[in-house]
């Protein structure tokens, strides 16, 4: 709200002078906006800071995200605040494990987790995948800052199956 | 994701629409596509592009893009495994904005340094540069230019600097930024043993009985050898975990015994430790009789700021005599550490007696197989080559050395840190395999296997990462060039010591990178760069591994790699333009030459011929070149330490490995090196035999706790550390354009504990400033995420190029490494 | 330096049809299929038959769409075959 008024203040005082001014301001401005090249600091001088926005928030859908290769280890679609992962607790695991998933209706964990190193399945999920942070994160309703042209694999194919059909 | 399901629904409504109307299904609703020819990916294998573990990958191409990576199964790293960044790879090289065309800033077509950045072919970026380089030889001869380089080159592309550096424009002002991350590791090694890089492997961590972290959050910095740890810990009851820090964060989530400690005093627990083994009678006699040496070291030695700062005033020691020290006996040795008792210690360290003892019983015990690791809580410290020796110390008393599970281990944080950086020696003062500038031997030696005439190499050690960017701000380094790094958001004290040197009118600052940079925008000149599998490179991790592999796919046009960049900007000077009259005398054959033939085209690099490399592999540059260049640059570089403990195998023999550890010996890797039956060098019948010192001894260091540069006060009231998170690497330039990784970690906040934040009056996700002598920056407060920080104390990590924690660092740095301390601060924080 | 979006509550709703069109009309037929926004055809069978999809934001939306087709003089028959609602309102924890 604050922000918001700052920032019409500043566009009253700009119409003022823009009579004047005009020239001056665009090429400064436009100068200082082609210099301004780190994308993330979203045209931002080094010497100075934009405000820092809110904490964004953890999406708490549930809902499953597409991965975006087959080996990708999904990302956690629900929130994970106080979640306890320590060496007598695995909070996670009341969910995920095996013998919980009928009552969660929640994802099993991979089969693969249940491999020790050499590759021979446990009974239990190895210890090497004990810490689930490691591989799943959990995710902000935040917009990314830069778009990634990333191609799902899944697309080439199609491409390629519709250019099949078409000979 | 809505766009996947709103996808996924509408092919189920085509799927039954085309059913009624008896129609094949068309492909884009087809749920599943079978032909072989379409489904098929070509794998291949490559070092992960992020930390010092070393994990290998399996990279998935489709078409020339690549579309999967995940752990490869068969790397003995990490089996199979690797953490979230590693499973993202995929897309760090996809970021929207990356960089296809060089950059210059210009006004009415001219370069002016406070012109508008403005695209320019790669000709033309060439032509400034080689301007401004001869430029600024011509005025102040070799010592006016400079590189910073990186612990991400490929061993190539540093061994490719250092040449065209340290031979070519003859000066050592070439450093990477790995001097912010293991320089201290490096001086510790170096001192204690007289040889780079541990002795230990990574096997450590299936054979221990205990591991001991020491300012090291494994958890989240290496996890894939954090999953190996886990897995160790948590199958074998036994095993116990010790984790010391200045604050709590993930990995004290598996710790028997969680510790933390005052800032600093991480040197007098060291010490302590070793006065309870001695004082407990578990001193191994034997051991230290016939393989150690005792020497007490000079203190005093201030903290590496500049000569005029107050506190290098008051040092009495930080002239040339720092890293000196004297011989004493194991008796005046055990007489001094006797100052460090737990009553002492625990009152200096904040830490309780029993926890102490506990931690030492670990050491002390002759049953216990130890492994300490470390990382940036030892290296970046003002007194870090001494907590590297005191480390050392303990294991040397005790004997728990160089044997599975007895290891005291230096972990990187860069994927070639170790490989590129410390091997390669792409430091103002080394060469390969160990050799320095300043030893005339070694200069020999350099310029006999480079066929260069004596006295091509200078011996005055160049100016290291954080003098570079005092120089620049002086005025004198004037032509800069800065590769795979990110230094203006890296660099401590931005303000008075990072940006001004990069904006300074006398200077001219040339940035190699993918995408643009907090330091790209402070250059003059953007060169667009290739990363990781768009070129042909090795890596080397910390357990002595050298990994290579191949390009997989094409760079984005315009883009080129590192290597490329430096190999053709030296076809820019004839040797007239870079070489005294004299020195050409000496060897006339390379009259009328280019730096191009002499370095590269004509010397040991040249050598490999274009059928060597596999007729279906992409190799851009090589083919440019016209000749296998990455091999060539590998074997010459590799004949420096061939039959010197440093020795590779065959360039390509390490495509068809996953990585071997070196000494590479009769084909065989070395596991253990300085004990015998492991390390071939090692002299029979000796036991262990350090032979990086001449008597074989390494040696164990009598060396004091002292405060560190800056401590907090009334006004300045609060320790700030700063370090990384998991979800991102170093600071951010790839993981933060990768969309999943910057969803788990958007932001960089300030981790604080809830009454310090209370006391302030402020709220978790308040607007803060972090405010130092030097600067401030602007975040927002988090008191119950995964730092949990003790009173007093606050962490903000870096990665985040949009608030700048670096603005309020300092820039103090250990006087015998140069490395900075990026850990201890005095800040205060204010609402904003 | 985070943009935060915060989501609102909104419906995506899919339904897929069959036309049977005057086979001389075909190509009329298809083309005003193609005019509605919202509007794909995926296939047409050898008999003429029309597959096709179309997405909107409530049952309204979709309805009256549909009905600009339903109501074409080269269609002779138009059947519903499929409609599927996704629920796109969120909920957030205010955590991270």
């Amino acid at each position: 709200m604050k922000k918001l008024q700052l920032t019409s203040i500043a566009g009253l005082i700009v119409l003022v002078f823009m009579s004047v001014l005009t020239p001056l301001i665009a090429t400064a401005a436009d100068k200082a906006e082609i210099n301004t090249v780190a994308t993330l600091r979203d045209h931002t001088e080094i010497t100075s800071q934009k405000e820092p926005d809110r904490i964004p928030q953890v999406i708490n859908k549930d809902i499953k995200q597409a991965r975006s290769y087959p080996m990708q280890p999904p990302v956690i679609p629900h929130t994970t605040r106080s979640y306890e992962v320590n060496k007598n607790n695995n909070k996670c695991m009341s969910c995920h494990s095996r013998h919980r998933t009928e009552q969660s209706q929640a994802p099993m964990v991979s089969v693969t987790h249940f491999m020790n190193r050499d590759g021979n399945f446990l009974a239990e999920i190895s210890p090497r995948r004990y810490f689930c942070n490691q591989c799943h994160v959990t995710q902000v309703d935040a917009e990314p800052l830069v778009e990634n042209t990333f191609t799902d694999m899944h697309s080439l194919m199609k491409k390629k199956a519709s250019t099949s059909e078409k000979h | 994701m809505t766009i996947n399901r709103r996808e996924f629904i509408k092919a189920n409504a085509i799927v039954a629409a085309a059913a009624v109307a008896g129609v094949s299904v068309p492909a884009v609703a087809s749920n599943l596509i079978t032909s072989s020819d379409i489904t098929k990916l070509k794998w291949d294998k490559a070092p992960c592009r992020f930390c010092g573990t070393g994990c290998s990958i399996n990279v998935g191409v489709m078409d020339g893009k690549i579309v999967a990576t995940h752990g490869d199964i068969k790397s003995p790293v990490n089996k199979g495994l690797s953490c979230v960044k590693g499973y993202f790879l995929s897309k760090i090289m996809y970021g929207k904005d990356r960089l296809t065309t060089p950059l210059l800033r210009m006004t009415n077509g001219k370069y002016d340094k406070e012109g508008e950045f403005t695209p320019i072919s790669w000709d033309q970026a060439f032509n400034v540069m080689a301007e401004k380089a001869k430029d600024a030889l011509k005025k102040d001869g070799p010592t006016a230019v400079g590189m910073f380089g990186s612990g991400q080159w490929t061993v190539q592309e540093g061994y490719a600097a250092l040449k065209l550096m340290k031979a070519g424009f003859r000066t050592n002002n070439i450093d990477p930024n790995a001097r912010h991350c293991m320089a201290s590791a490096v001086g510790g090694f170096i001192r204690t043993f007289g040889i780079d890089e541990p002795m230990g492997c990574y096997d450590d961590l299936e054979a221990a009985d205990a591991f001991v972290l020491w300012g090291s959050n494994m958890a989240e910095m290496h996890p894939i050898l954090w999953t190996r740890l886990t897995d160790r810990r948590l199958s074998a009851p036994h095993v116990k975990v010790a984790v010391l820090s200045t604050f709590e964060h993930r990995s004290f989530d598996l710790a028997d015994n969680g510790m933390i400690f005052t800032p600093q005093t991480d040197l007098a627990i060291l010490n302590y430790i070793a006065h309870y083994i001695i004082e407990t009678g578990r001193v191994n006699k034997d051991f230290i009789n016939k393989h150690t040496n005792f020497r007490l070291g000079e203190t005093d030695i201030g903290y590496g700021l500049r000569p005029e700062h107050p506190l290098e005033q008051k040092a009495k020691n930080n002239g040339k005599t720092k890293g000196s020290s004297t011989p004493i006996d194991f008796d005046e040795y055990a007489k001094f550490v006797s100052t460090y008792t737990a009553e002492y210690t625990s009152k200096l360290s904040g830490v309780p007696e029993h926890k102490l003892k506990e931690l030492a019983e670990l050491y002390a015990d002759p049953k216990i197989k130890v492994t300490s690791f470390w990382t940036m809580g030892f290296n970046q410290h003002t007194r870090g080559v001494w907590a590297n020796n005191l480390v050392y110390n303990i294991h040397l008393l005790t004997g728990k050395i160089s044997t599975p599970g007895n290891s005291p281990f230096s972990l990187t944080g860069q994927p070639s840190a170790c490989g590129t950086a410390r091997e390669v020696g792409t430091f103002s003062h080394r060469l390969p395999a160990d050799l320095v500038v300043a030893n005339p031997k070694h200069r020999a030696i350099a310029e006999k296997i480079w066929d260069l005439p004596e006295g091509t190499i200078p011996a005055k050690p160049g100016y290291h990462a954080v003098l570079q960017n005092r120089m620049l701000k002086d005025g004198k380094l004037n032509f800069y060039w800065v590769q795979c790094n990110n230094n203006m958001q890296a660099a401590a004290n931005i303000n008075e010591e990072a940006y001004p040197g990069y904006r300074n009118p006398k200077n001219f600052i040339v940035v190699s990178d993918p995408y643009p940079t907090v330091t790209a925008q402070a250059a003059d000149l953007i060169l667009p760069t290739a990363m990781w599998v768009e070129k042909e490179g090795v890596y080397g991790n910390a357990e002595r591994r050298t990994q290579s592999w191949y390009q997989m796919v094409e760079a984005p046009s315009g883009a080129k790699s590192d290597m490329w960049q430096l190999v053709e900007f030296s076809k820019r000077f004839k040797v007239e333009d870079v070489w005294p009259e004299e020195l050409i005398a000496k060897k006339p054959d390379v009259r009328g030459k280019t730096l191009f033939e002499i370095l590269y085209k004509d010397a040991a690099v040249g050598k490999f011929s274009l059928d060597e490399i596999p007729e279906d592999r992409l190799n851009d540059e090589s083919r440019d070149f016209g000749f296998y260049i990455q091999k060539g640059l590998f074997e010459e570089y590799a004949s420096f330490g061939r039959g010197h403990a440093h020795d590779l195998a065959p360039y390509d023999r390490y495509h068809k490995e996953r990585g071997l550890r070196w000494p590479v010996v009769n084909g065989k890797e070395t596991k253990w090196r300085f004990k015998e039956g492991s390390d071939p060098y090692v002299k029979p019948g000796s036991g262990w035999d350090f032979y990086g010192k001449p008597d074989g001894r390494a040696i164990i260091f009598a060396l004091p706790y002292e405060p560190a540069a800056e401590s907090p006060d009334e006004e300045y009231d609060l320790w700030l550390s700063t370090g990384r998170v998991l979800e991102h690497w170093h600071s951010g330039s790839m993981t933060q354009r990768v969309p999943e990784l910057y969803k788990a970690m958007p932001d960089a906040l300030v981790y604080m504990h809830p009454e310090d934040a209370k006391k302030r009056n402020m709220r978790r996700g308040d607007l803060v400033k972090l405010i130092s002598r030097r600067g401030e920056v602007q975040t927002r407060v988090e008191t119950r995420g995964r730092n949990k920080p003790p009173k007093g104390l606050v962490y903000m990590p870096w990665f985040d190029a949009s608030r700048l924690v670096n603005k309020v660092t300092l820039d103090a740095t250990d006087p015998l490494s140069k490395e900075t301390d990026y850990k201890k601060c005095a800040i205060k924080i204010v609402k904003v | 330096m985070t943009k935060n979006t915060k989501s609102t509550t909104q419906e995506y709703h899919v339904a897929s049809l069959v036309a049977s069109p005057i086979l001389a009309q075909i190509d009329e037929v298809k083309a005003a299929i193609n005019d509605v926004a919202g509007m794909e055809i995926h296939a047409t069978s050898d008999e003429g038959k029309i597959v096709f999809t179309v997405e909107g934001c409530s049952y309204k939306d979709i309805d009256q769409k549909i009905e600009i087709i339903r109501i074409h003089k080269g269609v002779l028959n138009l059947s519903p075959v499929y409609h599927q609602v996704l629920d796109e309102s969120t909920d957030i924890d205010t955590t991270i």
